[in-house]
């Protein structure tokens, strides 16, 4: 008798959840097009919490009080938990309504088929047509999973570019010709200047080897598409010649120690401001140099590894989705549509208040003051269209147009667009990633004879079911080529 | 842990007065042993305190030096470049600490006293529904409901996101203590007392508060010290349910810290925008000398407890 009655103890309890579960989902009203009704909309964003956050959303609220009749709540959730909170977020269901995404935070084709954010292609028909206008298609078009946009990209650099950059110093001192470096194997000559004359510096401040592939899931896994020639069949990329070139070219430069000796296990992140580096690998955008050289506190020059690509990762690198459990769907997109055409927001939102955190010189240039940098610092590349913003005075003044260059002479790679589903081989895939973590670092960075480890690498790649990944992978690529 | 070997200490210095007759001695170590315990537990206590001497001497590191050599025991320049960083944040620093502090203290008190009072309902065979309460109790340490059932209850149900209750009440009740505290007065609390007690005219309330608690002491401090101990290095509570700047304890702070370190390698694709990243990050002393402030008051403080926690569990533990 005791026991029963403890029993149904137990399950009115469970039942008492459940119910308060389930009632809470029904409560979801829609919202008509009018902005009559002021709403308040909660926006998840990337990024450190900063202290006059508050001060400038209150400014913003006035302004789109103004225009559309609503109030954002901004949470800044720093960079290294912002994937871990969404994901609680949007599996415990919990209501917000606008949430930064990309292909590296909050995953976006994962969310999307998820059916975690809305679909937003007639949204932004009805309610984004400034903004329509002004981000490169490259992005819109790219973007789509099936046909349907789930996120507004940030219009900035589409294309992904590989370089390496020199420490100028160094280049300078031993007069140097950078003309002629091309790739990793072009190296050599430098290296073996670096490596005798100057002790206190570690020629290679460690990279991952650059192999030219458009990468279908997470980088080390071995699943690709080739960028030229037999584009339409999914490869095993640590089978390719190029592969084994490479890394035996990484390997030649590790065992003459231009490579650091523990570069498989370290973590070092090799600080720009610390010059013991002679070449490093980094992703380009127009001006880099000039950024980086401004952070280093010396000058930084650079060479390209390749011409610009379109990849998913890079047109989903920042965009912002509209959550599935938003009850204002429409006034979101309202409001993403303002920021990213709107130059008075998207500087407000971004550079603080003028006179508190910034200065505007005549020529319309601005300044930071300190406030910015302590109080204020927002992650400019996450928060909408970029080239609405104020150059700063030290900015190249062309900076957005080289931008839009850029864009242009990105060639989008054979496979932009399609987003590989894995769910149904996710067992093999994390099989498959605990192989490659243990292969991969070393073998990328030079760490050990590719020669030996790169077959043993793929005879345990093979065993661990890549095969019936490869099969899937390209049943799904030829059932979306056919639909394209 | 120290006490014996203290002890050990006095007995050997005392002059040998009789040396025929075998002195008492009651913790029976002869010269051999007692030197291999020393050693021994020297090495032990060295090895516990040699990586938090190692964070302190990071922390009072030149930036330069670090990056050029490496972590050294003897840094090639001393500086206190770090402590001075974390001055400049010193509002920062000071609110966490707050926060750190009012948690410990609030929450300490309010598991103590709950746990308290659950265990000894449970523990009384008076009270009819004993069993049923303890399987309650009990079954939670075997089952849970899972991150996200727990985050809806925390933050749609209890309505607690970004409040400090949503760093205290998640561990104000922890059933291992529960059920430690109840065999705890099961045993040290005879029935005998109570029923002298009873006798007497004390009511329930006046019997565990003036005879069963100063009676369990030993147990109620060696609860106190985990749940200030596991309040102090909570992080987790934080990540998940805080997200206003002003109500972040000191280790949660720490964690982000370390979580952007781990994001930025993991994220290379990101060095344009790494400027952006990197400078919410510390340079490794000032990480470094956020540790041992994050570190020392508690380090510090524990002696204290021990001292308290060694007596209590000598005077109160032998009754029988």
């Amino acid at each position: 008798m005791k026991k029963i009655g403890l029993l149904s103890l137990v399950f009115m309890m469970f039942a008492g959840v459940l119910a308060a579960c389930s009632s809470d989902d029904s409560s979801a009203d829609s919202s008509g097009d009018s902005t009559d009704d002021h709403v308040t909309l909660v926006w998840y964003l990337i990024g450190t919490p900063q202290q006059d956050t508050e001060m400038v959303m209150e400014e913003v609220n006035k302004y789109t009080k103004e225009k559309i009749n609503t109030s954002i709540d901004l949470k800044l959730l720093d960079w290294g938990e912002f994937g871990d909170r969404m994901q609680v977020i949007t599996t415990s269901g919990e209501e917000y309504d606008i949430a930064f995404s990309s292909s590296w935070a909050n995953n976006y084709s994962l969310n999307a088929r998820r059916g975690a954010f809305v679909g937003l292609n007639d949204l932004m028909d009805e309610y984004g047509k400034e903004m329509k206008e002004l981000i490169d298609p490259a992005f819109l078009e790219g973007a789509q999973i099936d046909g349907e946009l789930y996120a507004v990209p940030t219009n900035k650099e589409v294309g992904q570019q590989a370089v390496l950059s020199f420490n100028n110093e160094l280049v300078e001192k031993h007069g140097l010709d950078l003309s002629t470096v091309n790739s990793i194997e072009d190296l050599e000559p430098l290296l073996a200047v670096i490596k005798e004359n100057e002790p206190g510096v570690t020629p290679i401040a460690t990279f991952d080897a650059h192999l030219p592939f458009d990468s279908v899931l997470q980088g080390e896994l071995p699943f690709a598409f080739r960028l030229d020639g037999n584009t339409d069949e999914v490869i095993n990329k640590y089978e390719e010649d190029i592969t084994m070139e490479t890394l035996k070219t990484m390997h030649e430069y590790y065992k003459k120690g231009y490579i650091a000796q523990d570069a498989a296990t370290s973590t070092d992140s090799w600080p720009l401001e610390t010059p013991n580096w002679f070449v490093r690998k980094e992703l380009y955008q127009p001006y880099a140099e000039s950024v980086w050289s401004r952070s280093a506190g010396y000058e930084i020059v650079t060479r390209p590894l390749e011409e610009p690509h379109i990849f998913n990762g890079s047109v989903t690198g920042s965009m912002q989705a509209i959550s599935a459990t938003s009850k204002h769907p429409e006034r979101a997109m309202m409001f993403l549509n303002l920021l990213n055409s709107d130059p008075y927001l998207r500087n407000l939102l971004d550079k603080g208040i003028e006179g508190t955190h910034y200065e505007e010189n005549e020529d319309g240039t601005i300044k930071h003051l300190p406030a910015r940098i302590d109080n204020f610092n927002m992650p400019s590349f996450a928060i909408g269209n970029q080239f609405l913003l104020k150059l700063y005075e030290d900015d190249p003044e062309d900076k957005w147009e080289a931008f839009e260059e850029f864009n242009a002479n990105s060639t989008p790679s054979p496979v932009l667009g399609f987003y590989f589903d894995s769910n149904p081989v996710r067992t093999e895939i994390a099989a498959l990633s605990n192989v490659a973590s243990e292969f991969s670092p070393a073998l990328l960075k030079g760490a050990v004879d590719p020669e030996e480890y790169l077959p043993a690498f793929n005879k345990k790649l093979e065993e661990a079911g890549m095969q019936k990944v490869m099969d899937e992978i390209q049943k799904q690529y030829d059932e979306w080529k056919e639909n394209q | 842990m120290d006490k014996p070997a203290e002890l050990l200490e006095r007995e050997e210095s005392m002059p040998k007065r009789i040396p025929r007759k075998k002195r008492y001695n009651p913790y029976g170590f002869s010269g051999k042993t007692s030197i291999f315990m020393h050693v021994m537990l020297g090495t032990f206590a060295f090895l516990c305190i040699f990586p938090f001497l190692y964070v302190i001497i990071i922390s009072l590191s030149n930036e330069q030096s670090l990056a050029a050599n490496g972590y050294q025991l003897i840094p090639e320049q001393w500086s206190f470049e770090a402590y001075k960083y974390l001055w400049q944040m010193r509002s920062q620093v000071v609110q966490a600490y707050g926060v750190t502090i009012l948690v410990t203290v609030l929450g300490t008190l309010i598991s103590v006293s709950v746990i308290a009072l659950y265990a000894y309902a449970i523990s009384r065979k008076q009270f009819i529904y004993r069993k049923q309460f303890t399987f309650i109790a009990f079954f939670t340490m075997l089952f849970s409901g899972g991150m996200v059932p727990f985050y809806i209850v925390m933050t749609q149900f209890l309505d607690l996101k970004n409040s400090i209750w949503a760093l205290i009440l998640p561990m104000a009740v922890n059933a291992f203590y529960i059920i430690i505290m109840r065999t705890f007065f099961m045993r040290t609390v005879p029935e005998a007392i109570l029923e002298s007690a009873r006798i007497d005219g004390a009511g329930e309330l006046r019997i565990f508060l003036t005879i069963v608690l100063p009676l369990s002491i030993p147990g109620i401090a060696t609860i106190a010290l985990f749940s200030t101990l596991a309040y102090w290095n909570d992080w987790f509570n934080a990540l998940l349910f805080i997200d206003d700047p002003n109500l972040i304890p000191l280790q949660s702070l720490l964690m982000r810290i370390e979580n952007n370190m781990d994001f930025i390698k993991q994220n290379a694709m990101l060095s344009n925008q790494n400027s952006a990243i990197l400078s919410s990050i510390p340079q490794d002393s000032a990480r470094m000398a956020m540790v041992v402030i994050a570190t020392l008051p508690i380090a510090l403080s524990y002696p204290f407890f021990q001292k308290y926690f060694v007596k209590g569990l000598t005077i109160g533990g032998v009754k029988d």
